[in-house]
């Protein structure tokens, strides 16, 4: 009986390091997660239920994220949509020591540097958020549709640059996502490649 | 040092990049340190009016900084070169030497070069130049990673003197990287694509591949298509099969362009590749003859030739030979007519079902053999009836027409034109042959499913073709027809006996019925067919020719009565409504029925999973459960091992197990699939079971879960 148990915490570790690279699919559930924001306050994805959710992944040295947020255009995305009732969670799952990996004070800093509008940025340092998601870039986009149900994942938009300039001309799968998801219509469009520097995760 | 770099440079949202001029070429530096070193170079040092010669962007990166192939993996982004020629000059594609792959934690492969790359383009002058040098300039944009990665770019450009001869310049350069470009597959290999559910499978056969310890598939997936990791599933000798896993793409990608990398050690300087064109199968002439598909073409003539052996078809393509045997004293003119329509019969159905599968694939529907068929309780009950009457036919209940006298009867209703009786009979030998071609041409058609439109519709010219080549040899060597016994009273006993083996088959679809709409489903459409019995039987009885008007009439009447009101009550009705048989009523006391979430939770327990893919009307299934997973020693190891059993019941096409079979790449039952634990490779079986593969993979898996 106790061989059992033993077996079954050791298979289920090794279960979660090996199953938690592959993204869930479209149209699974959401795994769930627990992480703290810079004010050391908890956000659980379960709390959100009921809502739409968005993930957005992110590296503030990453010149794919600094495309999109020195821009405005990320900023912008997130104020149009917190407004409507959208819950936007910025996950920061670089690892310490690691580019673009936040500590609360620093994470704190940059939203009001960069007039970010987020619901919160999290902390992941572990990198088992991101993970579980499968998330590889950053930026990686999530959308969470009010069932629990992972309705978009991919790219925030079809020019994969870190040029500014390709914003106005690219098609923003989020924005579209969203829409669609808000008039209560399947998305059209619900997986596409990510594209961005890659998330700088803790080794296993 | 570098570190304290970086943290001087966090936070800070300007990015940098400033280009020192060079002689001959640009630097990107980043925080002081120079990070590429970009520039042109030719092959030649002068450029020859109107011969082609090869140009370099030479990036030179900074110790662990890399840039990237043309796909650049799970991210990261391509290196790109925007050329400004002169008028009259052509730039050619990138040649992309074969690239490093490289794996980061969190499960992030990329591809691409370290210390240096250089990314090669032949260059086409015009035939006529009138100066006397030229400056090719072209604009290049990078991404270079180490741990962070940084934009660049470069306006480059590179003078050159016209003459009428040049020198090779940078030999050595060019020469090692042309050493590292892909190379065309060797004529000897056979490739093969299969798209299996969301996964690519893609299978080589080449001879020198057993002398190499690695290979690896690099991808070029089309735009917009989200590519995973691409794995060996197996290896041995000089065959390896990769299967690619698609995360959303094109439903209708049937295979990918991408790089055979091989050598003794990953990463190696050795390293060499071949290039997989796009759909190695079509014949467009690409690289890679396409041994598989004629291969799989000859096995679907040769399973057509051997249709006409099958019980289901044996008794219209005895009534054909009968024919035969009777024209053997007509006309030859007239024995090849009837001939050719029989076969047109058959290719007409043939091709008819080839393009409602195309179509059907087309639209999006994910398409097997048997799914398509025997899950459908209609089309079963059709084929049932269609079996019935004909054996009727043969059992003399009502009029058995042979074609020469065709003006009534089932084969015959095209009142006495000869050709068009032919065409139909060829058609219903054809629709009988349906449910037979399951086990014999099982392996073409699933390849089939996988291919292109034109390859499916090649595989089922090439069965009508085998299916009709014996009435067509006979037609145009009427000759051999004296081989064929003499026409006589034993063959009225031949179709009678005949009459029976379709009653077996008729016997064989009650029990998928039953198996699919329970004992209640069976009987219901047994009722039915008692009608349609009835109703065959007063056509022959009273729809005669020498029957009054009045008698034909009322007999017409009353089947079609008969026909129609036990049609919509038993039917529309009654067999509609009879419970889906759940699967639970077929299981053996210590089997469960099988739901993801179950298997989920067994395993979550750390529980051994063994789980039987099965269904009523699958008769491997059937041998498989009776000689193997139901035998004694079996029952015993299953227990001994406490391996959990669970029992997927495909008869009716549960669309969650259809999902499932195609993750295992299987058009269809059976699969037999044992999870020994959460963490661990599922191990799939063969389809024909035996007791001692069994076991001993139950053994392992038992030894694997217990030492962990």
């Amino acid at each position: 009986m106790k061989r059992k148990t033993i077996l079954t915490v050791v298979t289920s570790l090794v279960a979660s390091a090996v199953f938690a690279f592959d993204p869930p699919p479209v149209g699974s559930a959401a795994p769930d997660f627990s992480l703290t924001d810079a004010s050391g306050k908890t956000h659980s994805l379960s709390q959100y239920k009921g809502k739409t959710v968005v993930l957005e992944w992110f590296n503030p040295e990453c010149p794919f994220v600094k495309k999109h947020y020195g821009s405005g255009n990320m900023q912008k995305l997130q104020e149009e949509y917190t407004s409507k009732g959208i819950v936007w969670l910025t996950i920061d799952s670089n690892a310490p020591g690691a580019e673009g990996n936040l500590s609360p004070e620093q994470a704190e800093k940059i939203t009001t540097a960069w007039r970010t509008h987020q619901t919160a940025l999290l902390l992941d340092p572990e990198g088992k958020v991101g993970r579980a998601y499968g998330a590889k870039n950053t930026p990686n986009m999530v959308v969470i549709n009010p069932e629990g149900k992972i309705a978009y994942e991919g790219a925030i938009d079809s020019k994969a640059t870190p040029n500014p300039a390709d914003i106005p001309n690219s098609t923003n799968y989020v924005k579209a996502a969203l829409d669609e998801s808000l008039a209560g219509k399947p998305v059209s469009n619900p997986t596409t490649r990510p594209y961005g520097c890659s998330v700088k995760y803790k080794s296993s | 040092m570098m570190k304290s770099a970086f943290r001087l440079g966090a936070y800070a949202i300007v990015c940098l990049w400033i280009f020192a001029l060079e002689p001959q070429g640009k630097s990107q530096t980043y925080q002081g340190k120079e990070l590429v070193k970009a520039e042109l170079l030719a092959d030649t040092d002068a450029v020859v009016p109107g011969k082609p010669f090869t140009i370099g962007l030479r990036l030179r990166m900074a110790p662990g900084w890399h840039t990237y192939w043309k796909f650049s993996g799970d991210a990261g982004l391509p290196t790109e070169i925007k050329w400004n020629l002169p008028a009259g000059w052509r730039a050619g594609e990138i040649q992309w030497p074969i690239p490093l792959k490289t794996n980061d934690p969190g499960d992030i492969q990329t591809y691409g070069y370290q210390d240096e790359a250089l990314l090669m383009q032949q260059i086409t002058p015009p035939a006529k130049i009138g100066n006397s040098s030229v400056r090719l300039s072209a604009d290049a944009s990078w991404l270079v990673c180490e741990k962070i990665c940084i934009p660049g770019n470069a306006k480059l450009y590179l003078d050159l003197p016209i003459a009428s001869a040049g020198n090779p310049e940078n030999q050595e350069l060019f020469a090692r990287w042309r050493r590292l470009l892909p190379q065309n597959l060797p004529e000897i290999t056979s490739a093969n694509w299969s798209r299996a559910g969301s996964d690519l499978r893609f299978s080589l056969t080449a001879p020198t591949l057993a002398n190499y310890s690695t290979v690896a598939f690099f991808p070029l997936p089309p735009e917009n298509t989200v590519v995973g990791h691409p794995k060996i599933e197996s290896r041995s000798g000089n065959e390896i099969k990769f299967r690619i896993p698609i995360e959303a793409a094109n439903k209708n990608l049937s295979s990918m362009e991408g790089l055979i990398v091989f050598g003794q050690q990953a990463n190696g300087e050795d390293r060499a590749a071949w290039q997989i064109a796009n759909g190695a199968i079509a014949s467009n002439g690409g690289p890679t003859p396409a041994h598989g598909i004629f291969a799989f073409l000859f096995f679907g003539f040769l399973g057509g030739i051997i249709l006409n052996l099958m019980p289901c078809v044996l008794p219209v393509i005895s009534l054909k030979i009968f024919g035969f045997i009777q024209q053997a004293g007509q006309s030859r003119q007239k024995i090849l007519r009837s001939g050719i329509a029989f076969a047109a019969g058959i290719f007409a159905w043939f091709i008819g079902l080839a393009l409602l599968l195309i179509a059907l694939k087309a639209a999006g529907h994910e398409i097997t053999w048997g799914g398509f068929q025997f899950t459908n309780p209609y089309f079963v009950l059709s084929l049932g009836v269609i079996v019935l009457v004909f054996a009727l036919n043969l059992f003399g209940v009502f009029e058995i027409s042979l074609p020469q006298s065709a003006t009534r009867g089932l084969l015959g209703w095209t009142g006495g034109q000869d050709e068009a009786g032919s065409f139909f009979q060829g058609v219903f030998a054809t629709v009988l042959a349906t449910p037979c071609t399951a086990p014999f041409l099982g392996t073409a058609l699933g390849f089939a499913f996988a291919q292109s439109p034109a390859v499916i519709l090649a595989m089922f010219v090439a069965i009508a073709a085998g299916m009709s080549a014996p009435y067509l040899l006979l037609c145009v060597q009427p000759a051999w027809l004296r081989f064929l016994p003499k026409p006589g009273p034993w063959m009225l006993h031949v179709k009678q006996f005949m009459g029976f083996l379709l009653l077996a088959t008729l016997l064989f679809l009650l029990y998928v019925l039953g198996a699919q709409r329970g004992l209640e489903g069976a009987i219901w459409a047994s009722c039915f067919l008692l009608m349609i019995s009835i109703a065959c039987w007063m056509k022959g009885a009273f729809f005669t020719p020498s029957a009054s008007i009045r008698v034909r009439t009322i007999a017409a009447l009353t089947m079609s009565i008969l026909l129609l009101v036990s049609g919509v009550y038993l039917i529309g009705g009654k067999f509609r409504s009879a419970n889906i048989a759940s699967a639970d009523s077929r299981l053996r006391s210590d089997w469960q029925a099988f739901t993801p979430e179950r298997l989920r939770a067994e395993l979550e327990q750390g529980h051994s999973v063994f789980v039987d893919f099965t269904a009523a009307w699958c008769l491997t299934c059937k041998f498989n459960e009776a000689s193997v997973l139901e035998s004694g020693v079996v029952r015993e190891a299953f227990q001994h091992h406490a391996i959990v059993k669970l029992k997927a019941d495909w008869t009716n096409g549960d669309p969650v197990i259809t999902k499932l079979l195609q993750q295992f790449g299987r058009p269809g039952v059976p699969l037999y699939v044992l999870y020994p634990g959460k963490s661990e490779e599922p191990i799939v079986f063969p389809e024909l079971l035996t007791k001692s593969m069994l076991l001993e993979k139950l053994e392992t898996a038992a030894r694997a879960v217990a030492s962990q």
